[in-house]
């Protein structure tokens, strides 16, 4: 006697995907992670584009991760005509993406995988007995989305950040603005790594996790130009096909990806286990507190790894923004450079893990090749093993309890399906 | 309209329309108490069967999945407003529609072996259904939508513009792009609504918001812009982004 499991429609996650296993006496026969979301078919969109407006279109792969994919997209390009941004501009970048990764955490992390902890179908059903916690979640996110605003030009597909620089560099007065809110916030992150720690997570899931995330550097963050594997490994970002080897699967407009024929993860875990060690102030206090509820083989730990990584934001855009200010904020105009048939790839820590962009380019700047590799699109084959590992753990319960267990586990990768389906190489 | 049962669905896009309701942080507990939200996939495990007052829709239809969820919103809902610039105008996965057909994109990106029956060409809403309302943009701006929701919860429609971002720019006082710096702008063919964002910051309009409502001269576009220096290539790929179309007095005359 077999049965079959479905979640047809994972909610509380971006875009459209939903999960299906089959059971044959207590044994688990198959697996499949489906994406319905449809092709958006980016890499031949761009086919044939100036790559100065690349980014303006890449962006729109995603709305929660906007900045990361025009970062990635701007840097695949500065790599390719060897630009060299300017320490200020480096800062600014800096500081959008600890901006981005404030308001998409504070998303995820109160409104759409906190309600599961404390048993709520939504943060705004949550909002009737965590008024408090809601109003500060908002106010948090709202803080992330001040920074996109002020640099980039607003929350979701802006267009400030270019080749070379910003078009507009922001004013002081921007920046002491947003610094006070965020000031404000700080008890907010720490209130996050208190609720997250105080879950008990379930063991019935735990299996062994391959890790990669983004080498930083000394300090812990979300850009670099080496990626690091939990088998020790530090590869330069434009190897990265190395490490993601894309397979076309049947269910699924998005393409999943291997490394040696298994399954890996990115994300906060990958990032916390790899480099957490690495953050300092608070947020390097709290993480040697939480260190020991940080388990690489239980995805679930994502959560509270995100909520760590809140309080790390935060402290990061204060520190980025005092730097920028005792620099004396410069008008400057976009560094120039001259183009050239060349390649550039470039690799990113998105909120939801590593992203790569590669574009190869003709003598006058048009694109014609491009790949993308998304977060989820990666993440993709280690969330059919948890899953295959928790039903056959599961097998004797009913499907409902199964059914919770799965989509519980698969929203704690804050999955960004829209994003997933981003259909790779153009030849 | 009080407290109406209300549905925020999201076909094949970004999911930056929903995400711009979610990022009405001082507004959103106020605004859904005034409406009864039945359904909203991406901040909600919530989902009730049954009419709908208003249905706001965000992405293109692109799969058959998207068509047939599409249709049974448009039979339960009173009104349904396309929400954003894929479900108004087809979006940037629209922007090769003219260009290469789906099965060759198919092809290309997953290889000769893989048949993927489902997708469709992408097209917005009103390809297939009646779309009542539309609020524009990629993405759509959050006071635009907010008074959209109060517009209809007076039993009266979202704003319309019927003139172009050039308007708010002038009316802001930035210096124009196209004259002053010869950057094709494409302000004077778009509909307003961002305040112009871009311009704002120094950049050129890039067309987010879709063509003004009404008639569009496209023939003078072209012309100020290769007067500039750009090509006709150039322009009319900047022309696609934002729909895949191109328009008709630019196919047809201006040649």
């Amino acid at each position: 006697m077999s049965r079959t499991i479905s979640v047809e429609e994972l909610t509380r996650v971006e875009g459209h995907g939903g999960i299906e296993v089959v059971l044959s006496r207590k044994k688990v026969k198959s697996v499949k992670f489906q994406i319905f979301e449809g092709p958006r078919f980016f890499e031949h969109l761009i086919k044939g584009v100036h790559y100065e407006k690349i980014p303006d279109i890449t962006r729109r792969i995603c709305a929660i991760c906007t900045a990361s994919h025009s970062l990635a997209s701007i840097g695949a390009i500065e790599n390719a005509f060897r630009v060299q941004a300017t320490p200020q501009t480096r800062l600014l970048r800096d500081l959008l993406i600890h901006g981005e990764t404030i308001e998409s955490h504070a998303l995820h992390v109160f409104m759409l995988a906190l309600p599961d902890f404390l048993g709520y179908p939504d943060a705004i059903s949550m909002a009737s007995e965590h008024l408090d916690a809601v109003k500060m979640a908002l106010h948090l996110k709202k803080v992330g989305n001040m920074i996109h605003t002020a640099l980039s030009g607003r929350e979701v597909h802006g267009m400030n950040e270019r080749v070379g620089g910003f078009s507009r560099v922001p004013s002081e007065a921007q920046l002491k603005k947003v610094m006070n809110e965020l000031l404000e916030v700080i008890p907010v992150t720490e209130l996050a790594v208190k609720l997250l720690a105080s879950v008990e997570l379930p063991q019935y899931g735990d299996s062994e996790n391959l890790l990669m995330a983004i080498d930083s550097g000394p300090r812990f963050g979300y850009m670099g130009d080496h990626v690091l594997t939990s088998k020790g490994e530090r590869v330069p970002e434009s190897k990265y096909l190395s490490l993601t080897n894309e397979k076309v699967v049947g269910h699924s407009y998005a393409k999943f990806s291997r490394y040696g024929g298994g399954p890996f993860m990115v994300g906060a875990l990958p990032r916390m286990v790899l480099s957490g060690s690495k953050m300092d102030g608070d947020a390097g206090e709290l993480y040697k507190q939480h260190r020991g509820l940080i388990k690489a083989g239980n995805s679930l730990s994502n959560n509270l790894c995100q909520a760590l990584e809140l309080v790390h934001d935060v402290q990061r855009a204060v520190n980025d923004i005092d730097e920028l200010l005792s620099m004396g904020l410069r008008h400057e105009e976009p560094v120039e450079y001259e183009v050239f048939e060349a390649r550039g790839v470039n690799a990113i820590e998105a909120p939801r893990g590593l992203l790569y962009h590669d574009y190869s380019f003709d003598g006058e700047g048009r694109v014609v090749k491009a790949n993308i590799i998304t977060p989820t699109a990666q993440n993709a084959a280690n969330i059919e093993k948890d899953a295959r590992v928790i039903a056959g753990n599961l097998a004797t319960e009913d499907d409902a309890a199964i059914k919770k267990a799965i989509e519980v586990m698969v929203r704690a990768y804050d999955p960004c399906i829209s994003c997933s389906v981003h259909l790779t190489r153009v030849k | 309209m009080a407290r109406p049962r209300v549905g925020i669905f999201g076909l094949t896009g970004c999911g930056g329309d929903q995400l711009q309701i979610l990022n009405m942080e001082d507004e959103l507990l106020d605004l859904v108490a005034r409406l009864n939200i039945v359904d909203f996939q991406e901040g909600s495990s919530r989902k009730e069967e049954g009419p709908l007052d208003i249905a706001f829709v965000e992405g293109t239809v692109s799969t058959e999945k998207d068509l047939h969820h599409l249709r049974d919103i448009r039979e339960r809902a009173i009104i349904l407003v396309a929400l954003g610039n894929c479900a108004t105008d087809g979006g940037v996965q629209a922007m090769r529609n003219e260009e290469t057909t789906l099965e060759e994109r198919m092809k290309e990106v997953y290889g000769a072996k893989v048949t993927i029956t489902e997708a469709l060409e992408p097209r917005p809403l009103e390809a297939y259904v009646k779309v009542d309302h539309s609020i524009p943009g990629c993405p759509v701006e959050k006071d635009e939508v907010l008074r959209g929701i109060t517009s209809l919860l007076h039993g009266d429609s979202p704003p319309r513009y019927t003139y172009p971002v050039c308007v708010e720019c002038k009316l802001l006082e930035y210096p124009c792009l196209i004259l002053e710096e010869n950057k094709p702008c494409l302000g004077p063919v778009i509909r307003a609504g961002c305040k112009a964002r871009c311009p704002g910051l120094g950049l050129d309009c890039i067309g987010c918001r879709g063509p003004i409502e009404g008639g569009v001269n496209y023939a003078a576009e072209l012309k100020m812009l290769l007067n500039k220096g750009y090509t006709r290539e150039y322009i009319m790929n900047r022309l696609k982004v934002f729909s895949g179309k191109l328009p008709e007095d630019l196919t047809e005359g201006a040649r």
